[in-house]
């Protein structure tokens, strides 16, 4: 065959068996997003203590998660861990694979988010006498949330197509299904471009809600405090400049 | 609403005549023999300083010279290794509940603002109100509004800090650290971040403050608040007070030759 179908392509489109792996595919970067940005916060916490076993572990783990392909850590989770007697479903494994990776990155993206909240609102919080749970959830959290949507927009898009690793364990997503459809009727570009119309799809409609989350924190800054955010963690650094 | 700009008890200042203050009361702040070391930089060298109650030190120097370092130990903001601090009577030990009597009786203003970027005027000021003085929204912002019509800027009180002035962010921040009820206030250069037709607004409600009776400690560069409000000129370098005297000896008759230096450089 040496023609390209157009209406085939829509037919894979619409073709219900796909579109199931398409909610597969959602699911599993939703629940990575979530997993990872609950491991990730812990991770990046550890990674900020003044504790070194603790930094120091979780300085590891990012080295560790960031330094190997996703690929292998799912192929390893999935059929290496079982000659230790350590079983998932199929799904399972996709998903702490996912997470486990997800979190590395988060983890760097949350950290860098709270240190770039300067040193002065931390000590305006404390010379307000304000609790270290109301410094948290009221200045810095909100200030370097602010801060990590950008790059955290940018790690979740990278997630939304990195889930397409988890068909190399069978997990059935939309890269799978589109390899089962295409094994069945060998109309290879029709079936592909129906999935990258779908990856397209979801990459753009994360985009436009990445792009109302960043109008709505960054609603308060006016381009002045912007520019404050940026000039701040550097003017304070240096001990000597004070004094 | 009774607010007023600080403790009334002093309100008839001691301008000028008192070096030393008088130790009938417990003083605000005392400290003694405190050292403040950054790796092999000696920050602070033996440091003895006594603020009575109601008193306005201006602390003066060259830069490096440990005058921010001085004032953040007085909240602990900045931990001093050795010797002791009281304020008000309370010990600056390790101790996280006199470090928090401490930062309550304290207000800080801070040469970089430090308002909350992300909260308006008024979220600003009744943060702190509600969250460690457990006021009610509506008596926070009764307070807030009563402090930000005291540095006249109520009219701000809905509008983000990136939307003010560095004199308005100031006044704004006076009013927030006021709002806790503070006994001392603590200004950190409050003037220096500001382009120079903004620093008059700024000093004009340091001044009302002072009127009242405040206790304050002011580092600055502003030698014409200094000659005007301060009871006593600390004058500070590589650490240490050098000096210590009424405004009017400070500046006609500087005792040590760096002193005299100093102000030969900044009095032009």
């Amino acid at each position: 065959m040496s023609h390209f179908s157009p209406t085939a392509a829509v037919n894979y489109f619409f073709n219900y068996f796909l579109m199931k792996g398409v909610l597969v595919t959602i699911g599993l970067t939703i629940a990575a997003v979530i997993g990872g940005l609950i491991l990730g916060m812990g991770i990046a916490l550890m990674r900020m203590s003044s504790n070194p076993v603790l930094s120091g572990a979780a300085r590891f783990y990012t080295w560790f998660f960031r330094g190997t392909p996703l690929l292998i850590q799912l192929v390893v989770i999935y059929s290496g861990l079982p000659q230790l007697g350590i079983k998932f479903s199929v799904i399972t494994c996709a998903l702490v694979g996912l997470i486990l990776n997800e979190a590395a990155y988060l983890a760097e993206i949350v950290r860098s988010g709270f240190m770039a909240v300067s040193a002065g609102q931390r000590e305006a919080a404390w010379a307000l006498s304000l609790s270290p749970w109301v410094t948290f959830r009221r200045i810095t959290l909100p200030q370097a949330f602010r801060l990590m949507i950008p790059p955290l927009g940018n790690s979740i898009n990278s997630l939304l197509k990195a889930t397409s690793l988890a068909s190399v364990i069978s997990v059935e997503e939309l890269m799978r299904r589109s390899d089962m459809l295409m094994q069945e009727h060998f109309q290879i570009l029709e079936v592909y471009a129906a999935a990258t119309a779908y990856y397209l799809i979801l990459t753009s409609v994360w985009d436009a809600i990445q792009r109302r989350l960043e109008k709505h924190f960054g609603r308060s800054s006016a381009s002045k405090s912007k520019r404050a955010a940026a000039r701040v963690p550097v003017a304070q650094a240096s001990v000597e400049a004070r004094a | 609403m009774s607010a007023s700009l600080g403790n009334t008890a002093m309100a008839t200042s001691i301008k000028g005549e008192m070096v030393q203050p008088k130790l009938r009361d417990v003083p605000a702040v005392r400290m003694e023999a405190v050292y403040k070391h950054y790796g092999e930089f000696t920050a602070l060298n033996e440091i003895d300083l006594k603020v009575a109650k109601g008193e306005k030190i201006v602390v003066c120097g060259p830069s490096g010279s440990g005058k921010s370092t001085l004032i953040r130990c007085i909240n602990h903001i900045e931990k001093h290794d050795e010797g002791l601090i009281y304020v008000n009577g309370t010990e600056l030990d390790r101790q996280q509940k006199n470090i928090d009597a401490v930062r309550r009786d304290t207000g800080m203003v801070f040469q970089s603002f430090n308002l909350f970027p992300h909260m308006t005027t008024l979220e600003n000021c009744i943060l702190a109100p509600m969250t460690v003085s457990g006021m009610t929204k509506e008596e926070a912002r009764d307070l807030a509004m009563h402090f930000l019509t005291k540095v006249r800027i109520p009219d701000q009180a809905e509008k983000f800090p990136g939307q003010l002035s560095g004199g308005q962010q100031q006044r704004v921040a006076i009013a927030r650290a006021l709002c806790m009820r503070p006994k001392i206030m603590l200004f950190d250069e409050p003037t220096s971040a500001l382009d120079p037709e903004m620093v008059k607004e700024v000093l004009e409600t340091m001044k009302k403050l002072a009127e009242e009776g405040m206790t304050m400690l002011c580092v600055t560069h502003e030698m014409g608040f200094a000659r005007e409000v301060a009871d006593r000129i600390v004058f500070m370098n590589e650490g240490k007070i050098v000096e210590q005297s009424a405004p009017e000896e400070f500046f006609n008759y500087p005792k040590s030759e760096r002193a005299r230096t100093f102000l030969d450089q900044i009095i032009h």
